[in-house]
């Protein structure tokens, strides 16, 4: 049963077509890949989405419901969130305040009753930490609850942000190359927990990937994007042999692709998309 | 943000010792009773201005954050804090009556800097214009309890001015007009950047002290650049009471209590609802926006929501803080309402730390200190020597802040009290201590921080 | 950007043709006055039109009649104006091309300037020298020195109080420029007052002659309204002009001007291009700051009186129009310097005339700069000649 449909969905940047009339189902409870040579426009798909970009045509119908007219904060809330390619946490804040943080579309607690601690409001708070900290448990920090999300080593930082988008009790996770960046030890054990997110937790998990290890391995099913046009889609079987396929993307020898000569190039045209706030120049490399 | 500085851990290593070894123990419980002790008595001694007892007002005050600083058990904190600002500052206040002024001023400007501090320190909105809000709440009811509201509503100038014991009605009504004020302003200029943010924000608080100045006519509804004088001051209710409890004292000296009181009071209130804000969905929300407002949106916070929170938060506390400015004061013109005075307030924030309540709180006391009492000080010290009068430092308020800017954005811009979130978050299970007074530091922490780096 | 916009095009100075360096050099220019003559005639049929419509309200005066004789003066005041705000709001566009960083401490930039002019004319005085000195040699010495003492300033500033906080959070710089505009203000009256210049300044120039009558216009019957331009207004229009040609000259045509624009693009890239980024930051400073002194000297010759305080409203006015023209575009600054100018001279004039002197109009001048500044933040924040992103995405 599809849980996302997006039908035709286009955006366009000036002359540039990223996201060219692609049509997608993602059934309920699948695990979905996203892949695509660098600049396929993977990541804008992800941010049209997450409302971060209102698409230029077509539609996008989750769980029923139009997406077109809402805001991020509204789609959050009707069940998608997102991590991000580039980790983007709340550095200064702790561990559990991040997971907090992604648990506001869930907290309704009026500033009335904050600032009079009203019981109702200190049960909903009690509660929300116990649920933050089970799931800072399932991702495997809970003994870093109170450190600084900054100050996390980078494999715990790409658990923290899933644990953050698992709290707002979604019912479909995107995650942006979840493995980037990680040595294989630690790209195995992100793949389980990505396979647990849908085993234990019940969501629906898209993710974009370079890593075709970790694609052909979990992947029920595979879309592939080249210049924003959805080339091929099926079973990770069907990708494989699919000539199109190899011709735009393994024929490159994309299989064997490292790390290493994926990740810079990448990150650049991640900037690139993602990059609508000011904030964001605060990570402008510096001089 | 939340490291103490590298290069004192260097120097005074043996210093950080020592405070260890006195932070352990019954040594603190002794330290802090004899320090207050011995500075309340010296204080109480001989009351009369002069240099000696702005020392000891200064030291006086430093008995709070000696408290605060101290590892104390947080009942002994908050009984200290009770007698302290309960007993011991208000019966100096009636000793002299000059320093009571002082610490209700410190009371209306730690107010306003934690005010501003949600929206500059929580959220990360420069706010230029925030002492319009103030400026508000202050012509609210000076026009209202004096004969300038018959200019507005001639056919009800029978109405006007309103009875004194309105006063406590137009509090509440400055805190909305405060609060609608912060969303009328708010909801068109919160979807800009940062930076073009703070200039229109300036821009509007210069925009209100214009027409403050020049709403004189056609009708005269601010009296223009003379001012509104002889503002009604609320009803000494309690008087018959403290009289019969044979407290012989003036009615100025029963006002300036009945003001003492009644900042400390929004004070208290105002510190429990940052603090409380600050630990909950919407506090956090704030942070999150400051730290990175895609990710925020993608977790679902509410963006402008949010920010107008926060701009109504800060903007309904400054209102409500103008008018009892006003009604203590009994006169206000529009200079008192200038970009400098926001500046000032917005130094008081950088001083003590962006989004840290102790750090603005010890940052407002020092400002204004510095303002009402050290440097009329050091301008009267320097005028004995003969420092010709060009270089009176009262008279360069501008230079020193900012300098002061300047100085912290480069060498700590964490602030001196910097934002702790570790710290809060360990002490976020104790929900029920009574957040009026400040939090322990858990035993040991900072000086441990200091010496490993 | 219009910085970005010949970039494309960067091929070695030499091998452009003069046309391409003379249209680079002189199209801006012809753009502004383009805008000149637009907004001066816009702003004279709406006050006409106004004065149409409200003629039957006025019984004491012709009220057509008296708008049409002080029109001329006050087109002359608005491109005065016009050209201030646009020498000024060079200095922010240019650095927040380069660091998208509000320098709020230009206004200051701009008041030293002035104080430097002054400066020079009273040690004149002192010398007894000025009443005979040259009235043009005066000119071109005072803004000379006052663009090098503002340049250097400007320069030390961005050394001092921004360099520092390159990579901090975007609002810490901001908050560094205010402590540094402050700062300014009170060191230069600090000075001032040590010095015995006292805190209102007077600027001695020698006599630069009266007004130029320009001619006459007749307002129906046999009345005329004849109009002049102060000599000091053309002295200022006419340097104006220079040193906005000499800007663009070096900004579109020089290698310093291509690393500039450079720099404004990506500030990464330029620096693995060999670029001294730190040098080429430091130069727009001076750059920015030495306009922003030029002007400071012109705006004290105008006016005859100058304080420390000075420097603030025009300096906020100039971001203003900065922001007007599209923040980060030169001619953008230039052209919303103007527009904003024409405006405020013509709210000041005739606000008061149309209102019975109700509403005072140069206080009035001063909100609606600032109603204009907060409606195109609003509806149009990437201003008159900005692209439709201005952000680097």
């Amino acid at each position: 049963m599809a849980l996302l449909q997006a039908k035709n969905v286009t955006k366009q940047f000036g002359g540039l077509l990223a996201v060219n009339d692609v049509t997608l189902t993602i059934d309920r409870g699948s695990i979905v890949s996203v892949i695509g040579p660098n600049g396929a426009g993977k990541t804008t798909f992800f941010n049209v989405l997450t409302g971060i970009y209102k698409p230029d045509k077509g539609s996008i119908t989750f769980n029923g419901q139009s997406l077109l007219n809402l805001r991020s904060d509204q789609i959050t809330a009707c069940g998608i969130t997102r991590t991000f390619q580039n980790i983007r946490l709340f550095n200064n804040m702790t561990v559990l305040e991040n997971v907090l943080v992604g648990m506001h579309s869930r907290l309704h607690a009026p500033m009335w009753n904050i600032i009079f601690r009203t019981p109702t409001m200190r049960q909903e708070e009690r509660q929300a930490r116990q649920k933050a900290r089970e799931l800072l448990h399932f991702v495997g920090l809970d003994d870093k609850r109170d450190d600084l999300a900054k100050n996390l080593p980078y494999g715990d930082q790409r658990r923290l942000e899933i644990a953050r988008a698992l709290a707002s009790e979604p019912k479909m996770v995107l995650l942006d190359e979840p493995t980037a960046g990680m040595n294989p030890h630690e790209t195995a054990s992100a793949t389980r927990l990505i396979q647990r997110l849908r085993d234990d937790m019940g969501v629906t998990v898209v993710l974009i990937e370079h890593d075709m290890k970790v694609v052909m391995s979990i992947s029920e099913r595979i879309s592939v994007l080249d210049y924003g046009i959805k080339i091929a889609e099926g079973t990770p079987d069907d990708i494989r042999a699919n000539p199109r396929v190899i011709e735009a993307y393994l024929g490159k020898g994309a299989t064997q692709e490292s790390e290493a000569t994926h990740q810079d190039p990448e990150i650049t045209t991640q900037e690139a998309e993602v990059h609508t706030t000011p904030e964001v120049r605060r990570q402008k490399p510096a001089l | 943000m939340a490291q103490t500085n590298p290069q004192s851990s260097l120097q005074v290593g043996t210093w950080d010792q020592l405070k260890t070894r006195l932070n352990r123990g019954i040594w603190p419980y002794l330290l802090i009773t004899t320090y207050s002790l011995v500075v309340t008595l010296l204080l109480f001694r001989n009351p009369s201005t002069s240099r000696n007892t702005d020392i000891l007002f200064v030291l006086f005050l430093g008995i709070m954050l000696l408290t605060y600083k101290m590892a104390l058990r947080p009942e002994f904190k908050l009984a200290i804090a009770a007698l302290f600002l309960g007993i011991g500052l208000p019966y100096f206040g009636t000793l002299n009556p000059f320093y009571m002024d002082i610490a209700t001023m410190v009371g209306i400007f730690v107010v306003l800097a934690l005010g501003l501090n949600v929206t500059v320190g929580f959220v990360g909105l420069l706010d230029l214009g925030y002492i319009a809000f103030y400026a508000a709440g202050a012509y609210l009811w000076a026009i209202f309890s004096t004969r300038q509201a018959q200019n507005i509503f001639p056919g009800l100038a029978h109405l006007f001015p309103v009875p004194p014991s309105w006063f406590f009605i137009f509090m509440l009504l400055a805190l909305v007009v405060g609060a609608c004020m912060g969303l009328l302003l708010g909801s068109p200029v919160l979807r800009l950047r940062g930076d073009y943010l703070a200039i229109v924000t300036l821009g509007f608080g210069e925009v209100i002290r214009v027409l403050a100045t020049n709403l004189d006519r056609p009708v005269n509804i601010t009296n223009g650049a003379q001012g509104i004088r002889d503002i009604g001051r609320p009803p000494l209710f309690f008087e018959p009471w403290v009289r019969e409890m044979g407290v012989d004292l003036s009615q100025g000296q029963l006002y300036q209590l009945f003001f003492y009181f009644l900042v400390l009071l929004v004070l208290g209130f105002m510190i429990m609802v940052v603090y409380r804000l600050s630990n909950s969905r919407i506090g956090r929300a704030w942070t999150a926006i400051r730290e990175d407002e895609t990710a925020a949106i993608a977790m679902g916070v509410p963006l402008v929501r949010m920010k107008l929170t926060a701009f109504a938060v800060g903007a309904s506390f400054a209102a409500v803080m103008g008018t009892i400015f006003a009604a203590k004061q009994l006169f206000i013109n529009p200079p008192t309402f200038d970009l400098l005075r926001s500046i000032n307030v917005l130094s008081m924030v950088i001083l003590g730390g962006m989004g840290s309540i102790p750090g603005v709180i010890l940052g407002a006391t020092l400002v204004t200190l510095l303002n009402l009492q050290l440097l009329p000080r050091l301008a009267r010290e320097l005028s004995v020597l003969q420092i010709p009068s060009q270089f009176d430092p009262t008279q360069y308020q501008r230079m020193l802040f900012g300098l002061l800017l300047i100085l912290m954005t480069i060498f700590r811009p964490a602030g001196i009290l910097p934002e702790d979130r570790r710290r809060q978050e360990l002490e976020g299970n104790a929900i029920d201590v009574p957040a009026e007074i400040e939090q322990s530091p858990p035993q040991a922490t900072e000086p441990d921080v200091g010496m490993k780096s | 950007m219009v910085v970005q916009a010949t970039t494309g095009s960067g091929h070695l100075v030499g091998q452009r043709s003069i046309k391409t360096i003379l249209l680079e050099i002189f199209g801006p220019l012809l753009q502004v006055l383009m805008f000149v003559l637009g907004s001066a005639t816009i702003l004279s049929l709406i006050v006409i039109l106004f004065a149409f419509v409200l003629r039957g309200s006025r019984t004491d005066i012709d009220l057509l009649q008296g708008t049409l004789i002080i029109l001329p003066q006050v087109i002359i005041d608005g491109m005065v104006r016009g050209f201030l705000f646009a020498t000024i709001a060079l200095g922010y566009t240019m650095v927040y091309g380069v660091l998208e960083f509000i320098n709020f401490a230009h206004g200051e930039i701009f008041m030293v300037g002035a104080f430097v002019g002054a400066g020079f004319g009273l040690s004149l005085a002192q010398q007894r020298m000025l009443a005979d000195f040259p009235p043009l040699l005066f000119v071109v010495l005072a803004i000379l020195l006052g663009m090098i003492v503002s340049g250097v300033l400007a320069m030390l500033t961005e050394r001092i109080a921004y360099r520092p906080l390159r990579n901090a959070p975007r609002l810490v710089p901001l908050i560094s420029a205010i402590g540094m505009s402050l700062f300014l203000q009170d060191l230069v009256r600090m000075i001032a007052l040590a010095t015995g210049m006292g805190f209102n300044v007077r600027f001695q120039t020698p006599p630069l002659g009266g007004s130029l009558p320009l001619g006459q216009i007749p307002i129906g019957g046999d009345r005329f309204a004849s109009f002049s331009i102060d000599s000091r207004a053309l002295i200022f229009i006419v340097a104006a002009i220079i040193m906005l040609i000499g800007l663009n000259y070096l900004i579109n045509v020089t290698r310093l001007g291509k690393a500039i624009r450079a720099v404004a693009q990506d500030r990464a890239t330029a620096s693995l291009m060999g670029i001294n980024v730190n040098r080429i930051i430091a130069l727009t400073f001076l750059i920015g700051g030495a306009l922003g002194g030029a002007a400071g000297v012109l705006f004290g010759i105008r006016v005859g009186t100058i304080n420390p305080y000075v420097g603030f409203l025009p300096g906020l006015k100039a971001f203003t129009a900065a922001v007007l023209g599209g923040i980060g575009n030169i001619t953008g600054a230039m052209v919303g310097g103007i527009v904003l100018g024409f405006l405020e001279a013509f709210v000041a004039s005739y606000l008061s005339l149309f209102t019975r002197g109700q509403f005072a109009g140069a206080n009035y001048a001063d909100i609606a700069a600032f109603s204009i500044l907060i409606l195109i933040l609003i509806f149009r924040p990437s201003g008159l000649l900005g692209e439709a992103t201005t952000q680097k995405v």
